[in-house]
């Protein structure tokens, strides 16, 4: 009985990895550009918002996720705009966005507060396969866009580090001089991908909704997952692959408190449950910082630099 | 190639820009929220109109903007004061929450044991110690490691809410009010709160919100300690031949930065809460300090303006949503377009810039 109980959690677990990995995927390939785009939460409210807002008009989930990803897309371009076009501060138009997306995603869904949705992500029948123990409703028991990003994650890496286009993305996040030198567009690169960095925002804000959410709720949607995904940024130390194993902890961080709190299980007190995805995200975030684990990290060495060429 | 246009670094900049990029920024920002209130089918104008006739244009609203612009300009001081540093503290709206529980507990636990105008100074003054304790980890952590304060400090405000929500709704303990069932805050006693002035919502805090803009003002500009930070945020390695302690002075600064946002949460308690209160969380101060800030480009003074007009477009969105249909968050979306016109237009301050032809020589040379 018990064990269920904690298969189940792992099993939401590796369910709820999907937004993580989705959201902290774009801002990796953003960050790989060197650009740093905090706009996360933001946009990845406005993915739920929109989604939702498509989905209950339309009731077609995939339009409304190429919608919400589409959203995604233009947010990041206003950053992209900002930082790379305009060379403003990264920090701060990141903030900005957030602040802009609250405000944009809470007003556009307030007349449909509270509403159910129409549509949800159902997961796929794999027949007797979900019923392989442990490994059934650990593998088999996902919806497609869990799979799709699987799939995401893995050719991201393989296109980082195998391909040429991938070879030029981590160049022009770490010397842009260099790519500049031969001839390659370092503003167009970095513009494209934040947009697809927004993109992949948006969709993990869209999956988010038609397969975790009940419901719109002002306020409380995202709760912070935008955060902890930039987090989780750094945990991977800029690796697709290690995005997935960091994604897992920390949606278990997630789904932690609901089931200790469903088993009535008090090893940690009423309290601090809440506040556990945040507390372990900040160690790690501390833990990835320290001397010894800085000299394996590999942050891009022009991460949130304007590149400027005028000037050298 | 690339995009066809060319930056051309300004030496100095005309003064008129200075009044009005952030002015266009505005305007610009207004016309945006036009567009999302005439696809939801509300008028902008009339819109706009009660917005000002809440904020700024009635002696009852202008009376609310100041009020709520006393705290915001303690949260803008905040964000305002660690990017002096160029160090980005997101945790106003935690330290704001811890501001406001330790202003409720030295209310409460010492207010009736002390003259009332000692229990407020004590109030303020647990305030912002609690607000410069909840930011001691990301400052020694950013000190001792170069840990990111950004997501550090930003991780923190959740945890905080949290806190917030639990001595109100989680738990029957000191700070919930044992008098009634609804869960709201224990009130401090009379003699730790403030007058307002008249029938107003503004309190004598603002002058302190005031004073401590223009003496934060001379801070920078004038004092040794001002100083230090100038040359540790210009380059560090010429602090290093100085001989200053950057770890210590990094902490220092962020925690006074905390500091300040936990006064804003303790000045709500002694003026218009009197209690810990959870409904806080719903204005974003903390966020919204952020971006006053960031507006008035982090000049103290000019702080002060930016904190009026955004607590006027908070204050003006409260009464929109009383009074029509349209959702408080127009006013967020406003500021946030604000902000972001504001960074784009700062361009045109930093650069001359041109558009360069295909083909011409400028273009060749670039």
């Amino acid at each position: 009985m018990n064990n269920n109980i904690w298969l189940l959690t792992f099993a939401d677990s590796i369910s709820i990895a999907t937004t993580l990995i989705l959201a902290s995927l774009g801002a990796l390939l953003t960050e790989r550009s060197g650009v740093i785009n905090l706009g996360v939460e933001g946009v990845l409210l406005m993915g739920v918002a929109s989604t939702f807002l498509v989905s209950d008009g339309t009731g077609n989930p995939w339009l409304a996720l190429v919608i919400g990803t589409c959203v995604g897309a233009l947010l990041a371009m206003v950053h992209a705009v900002l930082c790379v076009v305009l060379r403003a501060n990264q920090i701060v138009s990141g903030l900005a966005l957030v602040i802009f997306c609250t405000g944009l995603a809470n007003f556009l869904a307030k007349p449909i507060e509270g509403k159910p949705k129409r549509v949800q992500l159902n997961a796929i029948d794999f027949g007797p396969l979900s019923d392989i123990p442990i490994i059934g409703p650990l593998i088999f028991g996902h919806d497609l866009i869990t799979y799709v990003t699987w799939l995401i994650v893995i050719s991201a890496s393989a296109y980082m580090f195998r391909t040429r286009p991938g070879l030029t993305l981590r160049a022009v996040g770490d010397d842009p001089a260099t790519v500049d030198s031969q001839g390659l567009p370092v503003a167009a690169i970095r513009f494209g991908y934040t947009m697809a960095g927004g993109a992949l925002m948006g969709l993990a804000g869209g999956w988010f909704m038609l397969a975790r959410s009940a419901a719109w709720q002002q306020q409380a949607t995202t709760n912070g997952i935008g955060w902890i995904a930039l987090a989780l940024v750094v945990f991977a130390a800029w690796r697709p692959l290690r995005l997935v194993f960091g994604a897992v902890l920390f949606g278990f961080t997630l789904q932690l408190p609901f089931t200790l709190q469903a088993e009535q299980i008090k090893v940690i007190p009423a309290a601090i449950l809440p506040m556990i995805p945040y507390l372990v995200t900040l160690a790690a975030l501390i833990a990835m910082s320290t001397p010894r684990a800085r000299a394996v990290l590999g942050a891009p060495k022009a991460l949130g630099q304007p590149f400027v060429r005028d000037e050298r | 190639m690339g995009i066809p246009i060319k930056f051309e670094q300004r030496i100095d900049s005309p003064r008129w820009l200075i009044l009005a990029v952030p002015v266009a920024s505005l305007i610009a920002a207004l016309l945006v929220g036009s567009i999302f209130l005439l696809a939801t089918g509300h008028p902008p104008l009339d819109t706009f109109n009660s917005l000002l006739r809440g904020s700024f244009t009635t002696h009852r609203g202008f009376t609310n903007t100041l009020g709520l612009a006393t705290i915001l300009i303690c949260t803008g001081l905040a964000a305002g004061f660690a990017f002096q540093m160029n160090l980005y503290n997101i945790g106003g709206e935690g330290q704001l929450y811890l501001g406001m529980i330790g202003g409720a507990w030295a209310g409460i636990a010492l207010g009736d044991h002390f003259p009332g105008y000692l229990a407020v100074l004590l109030t303020l003054l647990f305030g912002a110690l609690a607000g410069g304790l909840w930011v001691t980890v990301p400052a020694i952590t950013k000190a001792r490691f170069g840990t990111s304060e950004i997501v550090s400090t930003l991780l923190l405000n959740y945890v905080a809410l949290n806190l917030v929500n639990y001595f109100i709704f989680g738990s029957k303990g000191f700070f919930r009010d044992p008098s009634t069932a609804f869960p709201q805050g224990r009130k401090v006693p009379d003699s730790v709160r403030l007058d307002a002035f008249g029938k107003t919502q503004t309190y004598p805090t603002i002058f302190l919100s005031v004073l401590l803009a223009v003496f934060l003002f001379w801070l920078i500009k004038k004092s040794e300690f001002g100083y230090r930070i100038k040359v540790l945020a210009d380059s560090p390695k010429a602090a290093g031949y100085a001989g200053i302690n950057a770890p210590r002075l990094t902490l220092s600064v962020l925690v006074i930065s905390g500091a300040l946002a936990g006064l804003g949460g303790a000045m709500l308690v002694v003026g218009p809460t009197g209690k810990l209160d959870p409904g806080v969380a719903g204005i974003g101060l903390g966020y919204a300090g952020i971006v006053v800030a960031a507006l008035a480009r982090y000049n103290f003074v000019a702080i002060i303006l930016a904190s009026v007009l955004f607590a006027g477009l908070r204050v003006g969105g409260d009464s929109l949503q009383i009074s029509t249909d349209v959702p408080i968050h127009i006013a967020v979306i406003i500021q946030g377009a604000v902000l972001i016109f504001a960074l784009g237009g700062e361009v045109f301050r930093k650069y001359r810039i041109r558009i360069v032809r295909p083909g011409s020589a400028a273009g060749v040379a670039a």
